[in-house]
């Protein structure tokens, strides 16, 4: 299982991205399905649940807001 | 064709350049940072990849403080007007470009807004003294080109950007003409913002610039608009790079600079000045010897010079002169050069130079007949 953090532009999905990738968490970016109701357009990073925490942590340490978690859904 | 106006723009543009404009034409056809799907996705990492690309060749920590511009001169007027849009000054070298220029002016209501510091050729303790001494209360920041679009002189950069951190200054670089010939540390030189082309040094395609963002002051937007980003909000973004970037971007420029940028790292900066230099001094040492050549500088020589060289022919305009090369196949500028400030530093005006600068497709043999064209030009008209 997996779950999305949202973070508010695609730099900072990437920025995000590298960071993990380069402290071994698998990660992935893509469209955040569930925006942050009172801000619109935004992008998720998606790591395995296991990663979630120290994920949090990493992406907070270089500045980057996390603007909502979902978990992953079951593929329709 | 023998080019050798590159300091206006570089060409030919290498193979990879062109070869990655074709592919993101057409496989990063999709707006980047916008939709979810692959291909948008695809174009954001690849502009993304550029942005880093920018941080790791000029030392910048964060990839979000590169921001994609039009052009040097866009990347300067983001800076200039938002420092001082609140009041204050700022001290500029004697060799400006009118990129610094006329955006000073046009912020100068009477009175200047702006100091002039008299760069000392080869005496950089007296160019540094003389910043030192235009420093006001007022001043928020010092703001100089690295190297002269005109004549080729180098600025202490390095002792520049310590003076303005002694100092609380802002530190301003103007890099048009020396990204992609010198090397260039934002952190270790100290630099805030950095302003460059992306079609010179670089070799990317004309159209492409950045203005590299180092440390906690915040510009304000030069245009707002669409981000892709909080999209709710009518207010522009703070994050960098939404801040400063609005609209869609220029994505096949951006991948055709990245491969620029990664073929002048792959060639090394070093081998590309000491080859250029190599070049510029050939063509000093001959033409000094041209009774009829006038030539404006010191002897240049790496650690104080940049690959630009400006002459004229005695009692020749610089116009007619750069025609008669354009006959014989040389391409040149002549003219001021959108540099009025350092032609009147070193007496040139009205009539201007004209203007050599090779690039890293520059060959000896190239050099070599431009060297006797002048010759004969110089033993016929001068």
């Amino acid at each position: 299982m997996a779950t999305f953090l949202n973070v508010s532009s695609v730099t900072n999905a990437m920025r995000g991205q590298r960071l993990l990738e380069s402290n071994g968490i698998r990660a992935i970016v893509s469209r955040a399905l569930e925006p942050d109701g009172t801000n619109g357009c935004g992008y998720s990073i998606r790591v395995e649940n296991r990663d979630v925490d120290r994920a949090e942590k990493l992406i907070q340490s270089i500045g980057i807001p996390i603007r909502g978690k979902r978990a992953e859904a079951g593929e329709v | 064709m023998i080019y050798l106006d590159n300091a206006a723009t570089t060409w030919p543009k290498p193979p990879q350049v062109m070869q990655a404009l074709n592919e993101a034409m057409r496989r990063y056809g999709a707006n980047p940072g916008r939709g979810g799907h692959s291909m948008g996705l695809a174009a954001s990492q690849a502009v993304y990849q550029c942005r880093e690309t920018a941080a790791r060749m000029f030392h910048l920590d964060d990839p979000s403080g590169v921001i994609f511009t039009l052009n040097c001169t866009m990347s300067l007027n983001m800076v200039l007007k938002g420092i001082l849009r609140n009041g204050g000054r700022v001290v500029v070298s004697s060799l400006e470009h009118n990129a610094v220029m006329r955006p000073l002016n046009a912020l100068s209501d009477g009175e200047p807004v702006y100091d002039v510091a008299r760069v000392v050729e080869g005496d950089d303790d007296a160019t540094v003294e003389n910043f030192r001494r235009c420093i006001r209360p007022s001043t928020r920041a010092i703001v100089c080109t690295h190297a002269s679009n005109v004549f080729g002189v180098r600025l202490p950069i390095t002792r520049l950007g310590a003076l303005a951190a002694e100092r609380g200054l802002l530190f301003v670089v103007d890099a048009a003409q020396t990204a992609g010939v010198f090397p260039i540390d934002m952190e270790a030189d100290q630099i805030h913002f950095l302003c460059l082309a992306g079609h010179k040094g670089l070799y990317g395609p004309m159209g492409t610039g950045m203005l590299l963002c180092r440390g906690s002051y915040s510009l304000p937007p030069f245009i707002e608009g669409g981000t892709g980003s909080r999209s709710l909000e009518l207010r522009q973004p703070n994050d960098l790079p939404e801040r400063l970037e609005s609209g869609t971007p220029n994505t096949p420029g951006i991948c055709a600079l990245r491969a620029g940028m990664e073929l002048v790292m792959k060639t090394g900066v070093d081998t590309i000045a000491q080859r250029e230099m190599r070049q510029i001094t050939y063509l000093y040492d001959f033409l000094k010897t041209c009774d009829g050549i006038e030539l404006y500088t010191q002897r240049p020589s790496l650690p104080i010079s940049a690959p630009v060289l400006s002459l004229n022919i005695r009692n020749v305009p610089s116009e007619r002169t750069a025609e008669l090369l354009n006959r014989q196949g040389i391409a040149v500028r002549a003219g001021l050069h959108c540099a009025p400030s350092a032609h009147r530093h070193y007496g040139t005006l009205p009539g201007g130079t004209v203007r050599l600068a090779p690039s890293l497709h520059t060959t000896g043999q190239e050099i070599d007949r431009t060297c006797r064209t002048l010759w004969q030009l110089s033993k016929k008209l001068g």
